[in-house]
């Protein structure tokens, strides 16, 4: 029965885009569009490229992961070499939001105005176990339970808290999605169920 | 001229955490400060009373999360008097080395990101950040854990310390001395920091009393207090060292304290090696972590400790197996609270430096 409801569905999706498309005649291409659309993949991929190598990322250091964040840009790691250390006071400059540490019902909602205020394309990486699940704080009772219940988020780095050699990893892994390296770039987490970031407070 | 009203924060870079800042000011000079707190309160003290003792440490870590073993410290401390455990006398010196080096690696961040503030942008960052990063690679080898550490264990430590601990140790002190005295040639005798800093955010000797601050802000405003001289925790009493204090109260007193500390805390370091060297039995290694642990005496427990902030506090109403009630005292907040007395008067482009050299993080005041 099933199968036979299927074929209907498929038949009736046939007819309906003949009736649509198929019975105008093709259209002459417009030689100005074409050449535009073809001039468009070469300034995409340009975009994409330039997007890829300068990734901003802003300054939204909460707690303890922030401390990571700090030796990121110091001597060891260095992250400058990578096209990523410009850290800008203010979202609208930033291309991506790496939010370390814990998110209290009190910054939530400053958060989410952030992200807000960002201009697109941009992009969110949940640093640390807080930011990723709520972490150690999973049983109180003022924390968030992962920026996922506010946020897209792109990428997740596991650790509490993560050495900067990971926060580097999830550069390049953003970097890669950019680019459109790996599959799904295009897909972000948000969590179906906004549990505690519903309530009355946030 | 008439009142503007200025916010800062709470998402701000010289903030130190998420601090929010409501500041009056009256053309350049600052008339009033209102400071809120609370951003990443988390209920540590409640989190306490559901968990067995040594389930807690890793939450006690994070609340200084820049001298994270301190706290950890403080706690067990705390749990050690309560089930009335004796510290075995290696682990007393193993103890007291990883705490000076945490007060080192702490003073060294405190340095570089406050010299941010003034507008020293990353030189004496990326110097301090270099000294650190050594501190931080010894103590991963022996504590095993980057950031967050876990090792203290009731009556002792939770490993024996590698075999070639403590020729890395001196071999780390000389470094850092070394190091450390170079940048006396850059920050001392810099004229542009002494202009930043001289005179300025000046907390009186009378004033630092009332406002109960702790730590190297009471020392820099001219009082000779240290828990580790006043109430001797650990061998502190048979180890020769000096506290050093300063007279005016400003901002660069308290940054030179803070910069003598590191000193100081290389000569106890050098002394507890030499001690812990000559034992002949050393053993460090405490408890292991079970389901039931020792049980615990009814009485309330009252254990201080001087943390790189301050002094620290742990008030505790202990049952058998986890605390009934647990309360702290945080160095930070009470020496945020004298910001409003230290800043109101100057000028605005000085409050930074003012916050800066207090030396606060936030996890401690919101807890």
């Amino acid at each position: 029965m099933a199968e036979a409801k299927e074929s209907e569905f498929f038949n009736a999706e046939q007819k309906m885009d003949k009736l649509l498309y198929k019975s105008k005649a093709p259209e002459q291409p417009n030689v100005l569009f074409v050449k535009l659309a073809d001039l468009m993949k070469y300034t995409n991929s340009l975009k994409t490229w330039s997007r890829k190598n300068s990734v901003w990322p802003m300054l939204f250091g909460l707690a303890c992961c922030a401390i990571e964040l700090m030796d990121f840009g110091a001597e060891r790691i260095d992250a400058e070499r990578k096209g990523y250390l410009l850290f800008r006071g203010t979202p609208r400059q930033c291309d991506v939001m790496i939010v370390a540490g814990w998110v209290t019902k009190s910054i939530a909602p400053r958060l989410r105005t952030l992200y807000e205020q960002m201009s697109s394309p941009k992009y969110v990486i949940a640093y640390g176990e807080c930011a990723t699940c709520g972490g150690p704080w999973f049983e109180s009772y003022n924390i968030i339970h992962g920026i996922d219940q506010i946020l897209p988020v792109d990428v997740y780095v596991a650790g509490c808290p993560p050495k900067p050699e990971n926060l580097f990893q999830a550069l390049i892994n953003l970097q890669k999605k950019i680019g459109g390296e790996t599959i799904g770039n295009s897909e972000r987490s948000i969590s179906p169920s906004l549990g505690r970031a519903q309530e009355k407070r946030i | 001229m008439s009142i503007m009203r200025i916010n800062i924060g709470p998402i701000h870079p010289s903030t130190h955490g998420l601090l929010r800042l409501i500041v009056d000011v009256d053309g350049d000079t600052i008339e009033n400060i209102d400071t809120r707190i609370g951003f990443l309160h988390r209920g540590v003290e409640k989190l306490l009373e559901n968990r067995i003792y040594m389930q807690s440490p890793p939450f006690m870590e994070k609340i200084d999360y820049v001298a994270p073993m301190s706290w950890d410290e403080l706690f067990v401390a705390s749990v050690e008097q309560a089930t009335g455990t004796e510290v075995k006398e290696g682990a007393q010196y193993i103890r007291m080395i990883l705490l000076e080096f945490q007060r080192i690696a702490s003073h060294l961040l405190w340095m570089g990101t406050f010299l941010n503030d003034l507008g020293q942008m990353f030189t004496i960052f990326m110097w301090t950040f270099r000294e650190r990063a050594a501190v931080l690679k010894l103590l991963e080898d022996v504590a095993e854990g980057r950031m967050f550490y876990v090792n203290f264990r009731v009556g002792g430590m939770k490993s024996q310390p590698p075999s070639d601990f403590a020729d890395r140790a001196y071999k780390l002190v000389d470094y850092l001395e070394s190091q450390v005295s170079e940048y006396k040639d850059l920050i001392d005798n810099n004229p542009v920091f002494m202009q930043r800093t001289k005179h300025i955010g000046v907390l009186k000797r009378k004033d630092a009393i009332e406002y109960g601050v702790s730590g190297p802000v009471l020392r820099g405003s001219g009082v000779y207090e240290d828990i580790r001289k006043s109430k001797p925790y650990y061998k502190f009493d048979k180890i020769k060292f000096s506290v050093p204090t300063m007279v005016n109260g400003d901002v660069y007193d308290r940054y030179k304290v803070r910069y003598e500390e590191i000193f100081e805390s290389i000569k106890i370091i050098r002394q507890c090696l030499q001690a812990y060297e000559s034992l002949e039995n050393k053993d460090v290694l405490g408890l292991k972590i079970k389901l039931v642990g020792p049980n615990a005496k009814p009485d309330p427990v009252l254990v201080s400790r001087e943390l790189p902030r301050g002094e620290g506090m742990i008030y505790m109403v202990p049952e058998p197996q986890k605390p009934y009630r647990a309360a702290f005292r945080s160095p930070s907040f009470s020496n945020l609270f004298a910001l409003k007395k230290i800043a109101v008067g100057s000028k605005f482009a000085d409050l930074f430096a003012i916050l800066g050299s207090l030396d606060i993080v936030m996890p401690d005041i919101d807890k």
